[in-house]
């Protein structure tokens, strides 16, 4: 479904305030099948990661080596396209994790 | 109030192609009915439990289309959404009308359509049942209940063989349904080759893409008579963030703990006075977790019980999903809720046929919505006790 582009205005705070924040995998798994606007990047992990300020946050793993899929492994917040838009619709750039 | 549960029917559930919603909707409660020894006029009220009709079917005024096929001119009638708890829901709001005094006999049905639509369509449309942090993660639903085996795995040093056991006798026990949508049974080995979905859960660990419609009728009418009555003796509904990854503890669903404790509660059993449950195991590790969250289980314990057969039919102590449950009966996801106080109503009368759990007198429904953002649980006893 089409993201309104008044709702990823509204997000950006969160987006913002969260790019070059570190913290470590608490879990992990590859999503083989995924929904719809994600069919391009699969397959590809999302990890649940304790960042060091003991919030929890969930995102796509990205710039990975699969030694870098295990619990510990220390990630940084890094702004990315989230996903495939239609024509139409504004780009969508969004959290995802690298490995540091 | 003392509420009877009178009537009760399901579709055959699966990959109905030929069958359209309202054709469904129309057989099980026409069954239900039929079951109950009475006519739609008699019917007070009408509650549907669905998800998807909006999303899929592009059906959002489901809840009067329903109450058309029943035939009760007038009849007041419901839509009740809460993802895959839409069932069990329906069912909450359902006997609440009763308590409150309005309404005295009613119908409650649940019904999904899945199979019109790509995988990718219903992937998402699912989807919709989740948070936007974990949507925009590119999680989905197999790949949330994914983390939530690993974090199980981790904590509780279980294999995936283990987890595998309990699609294992989930499709034993659907071999004994001619209800359900797969009857034939699997090995440990069938469900570790089969291809993966979200590591480490693989297809056979995941409950199907499925249509399916079931019915009950419930009342406090005293001057409707039922041969072999079923008694609701709790109805509990608690919810959870809608969220997994901002929890405490991502090996228990606080929803299914607090809705079965205050369950228990309403109901004077303990967890050891079930005979007989229908869990909701969307996936094989939502199983393993949902008969320790209902003290069925000790911690860390739920999926080697399982696959130990302590709750296998013929040999357990406490029989877990004798319909085959969501792995094998199917998961039309509206209709699930539904489907388990049809199945459990069957066994406390001792009509289960071949699957029949003997001498069951107290039966639970467990059935959650999203990663445990609701969870609604049932309890049910039977005459014969």
């Amino acid at each position: 479904m089409k993201t309104s582009p008044v709702k990823l205005w509204r997000r950006q705070d969160d987006t913002i305030v969260a790019i070059g924040k570190t913290g470590k995998i608490l879990l992990w798994t590859i999503i083989r099948v995924p929904a719809k606007s994600f069919t391009d990047q699969a397959p590809y992990p999302v990890v649940i990661v304790k960042m060091d300020n003991g919030k929890k946050m969930v995102g796509q793993l990205v710039d990975f080596e699969n030694e870098n899929l295990v619990a510990g492994q220390k990630v940084e917040a890094v702004l990315r396209r989230l996903k495939t838009e239609g024509k139409e619709d504004a780009i969508y750039y969004h959290i995802k994790f690298k490995p540091i | 109030m003392k509420i009877n549960i009178l009537g009760t029917a399901t579709t055959k559930f699966g990959e109905l192609w030929d069958t359209s919603p309202r054709e469904m909707a129309k057989e099980a409660m026409s069954n239900a009915l039929k079951a109950s020894g009475l006519k739609p006029p008699q019917i007070d009220a009408l509650f549907v439990g669905n998800m998807l009709s909006g999303i899929l079917g592009n059906q959002t005024n489901l809840a009067s289309l329903v109450a058309e096929e029943l035939g009760a001119e007038g009849v007041p009638a419901f839509r009740i959404e809460g993802a895959c708890a839409s069932g069990g829901l329906a069912m909450h709001n359902a006997i609440n009308s009763i308590n409150s005094g309005k309404y005295k006999t009613v119908l409650v049905m649940g019904l999904e359509k899945m199979t019109d639509h790509s995988q990718d369509e219903i992937t998402s449309a699912l989807s919709a049942a989740g948070s936007d942090e974990e949507r925009m993660s590119g999680l989905t639903f197999p790949g949330i209940y994914a983390l939530m085996a690993k974090a199980y795995m981790q904590e509780y040093n279980v294999s995936e063989e283990t987890l595998a056991a309990v699609s294992v006798k989930n499709h034993y026990h659907g071999s004994f349904n001619p209800k359900a949508q797969f009857q034939s049974p699997i090995t440990i080995g069938d469900v570790m080759r089969s291809p993966k979905v979200a590591d480490p859960l693989k297809l056979l660990d995941c409950s199907p893409v499925s249509d399916g419609a079931s019915a009950v009728v419930i009342t406090s009418d005293t001057t409707i008579k039922s041969k072999n009555p079923v008694t609701i003796i709790a109805s509990e509904v608690v919810t959870d963030t809608l969220a997994l990854y901002n929890r405490k503890s991502f090996t228990s669903l606080l929803a299914v703990v607090k809705a079965s404790q205050k369950a228990y509660l309403d109901a004077g059993i303990k967890p050891t006075d079930v005979d007989v449950a229908e869990i909701h195991d969307c996936f094989s590790i939502s199983e393993a977790i949902a008969v320790e969250d209902l003290g069925f289980s000790k911690r860390g314990e739920g999926a080697k019980d399982i696959a130990d057969g302590k709750m296998t039919l013929f040999k357990g102590k406490i029989i877990t999903n004798p319909s085959g449950g969501l792995k094998a009966c199917g998961h039309p996801v509206g209709a699930t809720g539904i489907k388990q106080i049809v199945e459990i109503t069957e066994h406390l009368r001792g009509t289960a046929g071949k699957r029949q759990v003997k001498g069951a007198k107290i039966g639970l429904t467990h059935n959650v919505g999203g990663s445990g953002a609701v969870a609604a649980i049932h309890i049910l006893k039977g005459a014969l006790s």
